[in-house]
């Protein structure tokens, strides 16, 4: 295995008696797309400075390339930083501040102007070189800030929240042109965000951060359908929790749970999945489906409330009706176990009683 | 925004724009007359002047004691100035940019001599500078005088670099700036209208300034305001409105370049923070 592009060994982040950050362990692959991704406050930023070199860390080590870095001044690291007001300098062109980074490193004028063209041609902003960053939309001034931090060609790109002043659209836009800039760079990528949908689009390996501390990493693929806890499954979406019979936790998302009439047979359930009764409270239609509240009794014997997308399209059975009694079918490959401990693996068992008052954080 | 806001609300409020009109005719009416008489052809300080000539003027700019306080003033005014930016500067960026604790007091300690009534600083300069460290009247002054310019200094470039986005810096660094060179290539650039501001408004305030320049003048090193204090206190011929007037023109012509250069609303805006 190849060394990765950077390393967080045990590094915590302490602001007086606050612990922003607290002793992470974090490699980043190389090549790779890495978010970091969590709700606000939760210490990414902390993160991300810490590894471009803008705040020392109170206690670990960053390694980047394998050495050790962790007390090298920024403008040593070589890493390319895009921040979240872009700090795009006012007072030069959009071609100076894109070749500030090759002239701070002594790179002859002419190689200078052609790395910055380069690096313009690769965020689609050649023609803009002249104009000034006021003069710019949002959005250019972001490429431009994209642009300047490639330029210098660096180990990592680190970007903080580098869509999140973006309209809807053209955000949904620049996931694409970003994703396409790294793989046509073959740059390693950290990307902060406290957007799920952002993080499960972009990354290669995402990492799931609360309180200071790292819950889940991983693949996308390997994250979405197991969440390790309930903060986890929360951010993801999960809108369902259920405590099992044998007193496991269980999530599952509202498009896969199924309303069935009151009297299918429980056999229904072979493959495996929880059958439980349950009353319609309301419904609400939302064009594509409808979003069905119920009360049940968890397999616990817990009254829960519960959400369910219902497509008449693809559903089986009659359009429920507020007042309802009805069949409800989690199937098991759609159930995540969840863990009470944070720190856990995602599928490891838990015999805590406990289970049911898991921490349920607020999540912005 | 807030100096257009007030604008606009003194236009539209009419006991604010009455107070705002007769504000200006008490700040610019006197100066009219101290003008017109400049231009007297006759010998007394009167309104209106007998006849129209440019005597006084010939006599203000013949006139040994006013031409060598024009010198002296220029000097102090000039040398105060950039040790207060020089001192000011860097007390700034600690403020905006440290990391250090107990900014607030470091703040309050460089805005106090603004509070602090000049005559005090004055008494206190010269006893322990004057008498007790044996300064010179020179050397005293212009510590008066940077003294007297540092709040100015240290507010006006302060508010230019509070409207600077402090990223700025980091990410000149990130791109491989040193320290210094960021300081040089961002930060400098960003300070620029607030330090010509402070520059121009500390100059003026220098050159201006009678309660310092009064307690620690000597016989050879003396401002032109107090050598034109004294001048009053002898002889009420016209040449002092003439003095004045050239001194007005000057200031008008350093004004225009301030507002050509970096515009007044830039400076003033750097004010009212
Ligand atoms: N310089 C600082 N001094 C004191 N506390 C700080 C400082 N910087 C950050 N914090 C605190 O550390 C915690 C983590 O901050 P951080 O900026 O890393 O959060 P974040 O995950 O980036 O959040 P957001 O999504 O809102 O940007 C926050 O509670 C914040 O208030
Ligand atoms: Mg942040």
């Amino acid at each position: 295995m190849t060394t990765p592009a950077a390393e967080l060994v045990g590094v915590s982040q302490r602001f007086g008696s606050f612990t922003a950050v607290d002793s992470i362990d974090l490699q980043i692959p190389r090549g790779r797309l890495t978010t970091l991704l969590g709700p606000s406050g939760c210490g990414k930023t902390t993160t991300l400075r810490m590894l471009a070199g803008y705040s020392a860390p109170t206690s670990g080590r960053i390694l980047i390339d394998g050495d050790d870095a962790t007390r090298l001044p920024p403008e040593k690291r070589n890493l390319g930083m895009v921040f979240q007001s872009y700090a795009l300098f006012p007072h030069m062109t959009v071609a100076d501040n894109v070749a500030y980074g090759p002239k701070m490193r002594k790179v002859p004028a002419a190689e200078r102007r052609r790395r910055a063209g380069e690096a313009l041609e690769l965020v689609g902003l050649a023609h803009l070189a002249d104009r000034k960053p006021k003069q710019l939309s949002g959005g250019q001034q972001q490429r431009v800030a994209l642009a300047r931090a490639i330029a210098i060609r660096p180990r990592l790109l680190l970007l903080d929240e580098p869509l999140s002043n973006l309209d809807a659209r053209l955000r949904v836009q620049m996931r694409a042109e970003i994703r396409r800039i790294q793989s046509e760079t073959g740059l390693t990528v950290v990307l902060v965000t406290h957007d799920q949908d952002e993080a499960l689009e972009m990354s290669d390996e995402m990492v799931l951060m609360r309180s200071g501390k790292i819950v889940q990493s991983g693949a996308p693929r390997d994250v979405f359908p197991a969440p390790a806890d309930r903060f986890v499954a929360e951010f993801l979406g999960y809108e369902n929790f259920l405590t099992l019979a044998d007193g496991r936790q269980a999530a599952v998302r509202p498009e896969h749970l199924r309303v069935l009439p009151a009297d299918t047979s429980a056999a229904t359930s072979a493959d495996g999945g929880i059958v439980l009764d349950a009353v319609v409270l309301d419904v609400a239609y939302r064009g594509v489906d409808l979003l069905v509240t119920l009360e049940a009794t968890d397999p616990a014997g817990n009254a829960v409330r519960l959400l369910a997308d219902h497509r008449a399209d693809t559903a089986t059975g009659p359009t429920p009706s507020a007042g309802d009694r009805v069949r409800l079918l989690a199937p098991e490959a759609r159930l995540a176990h969840l863990s009470a401990d944070s720190t856990a693996a995602p599928t490891a068992p838990t015999t805590a009683p406990t289970a049911s008052t898991a921490p349920t954080e607020g999540i912005s | 925004m807030s100096a257009v806001m007030s604008r606009t609300a003194r236009l539209r409020h009419p006991v604010a724009g009455t107070l705002a009109v007769a504000g200006y005719v008490v700040m610019i009416v006197p100066i009219l007359f101290v003008v017109a008489t400049a231009f007297t052809a006759g010998s007394t300080l009167r309104f209106p002047p007998d006849g129209l000539s440019l005597r006084w003027f010939g006599e203000a700019v013949a006139y040994t004691p006013f031409m060598e306080a024009v010198v002296s003033s220029l000097q102090l005014a000039v040398l105060a100035t950039g040790l207060a930016l020089l001192l000011g500067v860097p007390v700034t960026l600690a403020i905006h940019r440290g990391k250090i604790p107990g900014k607030g007091l470091l703040e309050g300690l460089f805005l106090s001599p603004l509070v602090v009534p000049e005559l005090v600083v004055g008494l206190a300069l010269y006893q322990q500078l004057m008498i007790g460290l044996r300064l010179d009247n020179f050397t005293t002054l212009l510590l008066g005088h940077t003294a007297l310019l540092l709040p100015y200094a240290v507010r006006v470039t302060g508010a230019s670099l509070a409207l600077a986005d402090p990223a700025l810096e980091e990410a000149a660094r990130g791109l491989g700036a040193s320290p210094l060179r960021a300081f040089v290539t961002v930060t400098l650039p960003m300070l620029r209208p607030g330090l010509i501001s402070a520059g121009l408004l500390g100059f003026v305030t220098s050159f201006n300034n009678v309660p310092l320049s009064l307690l620690l003048q000597t016989r050879d090193f003396r401002t032109l305001p107090v050598t034109m204090l004294d001048y009053v206190q002898q002889s009420y011929d016209p040449m002092v409105a003439a003095a004045s007037t050239l001194v007005l023109a000057a200031t008008v012509v350093v004004a225009i370049v301030a507002e050509r250069t970096v515009g007044f609303a830039k400076i003033f805006g750097g004010i009212n923070r």
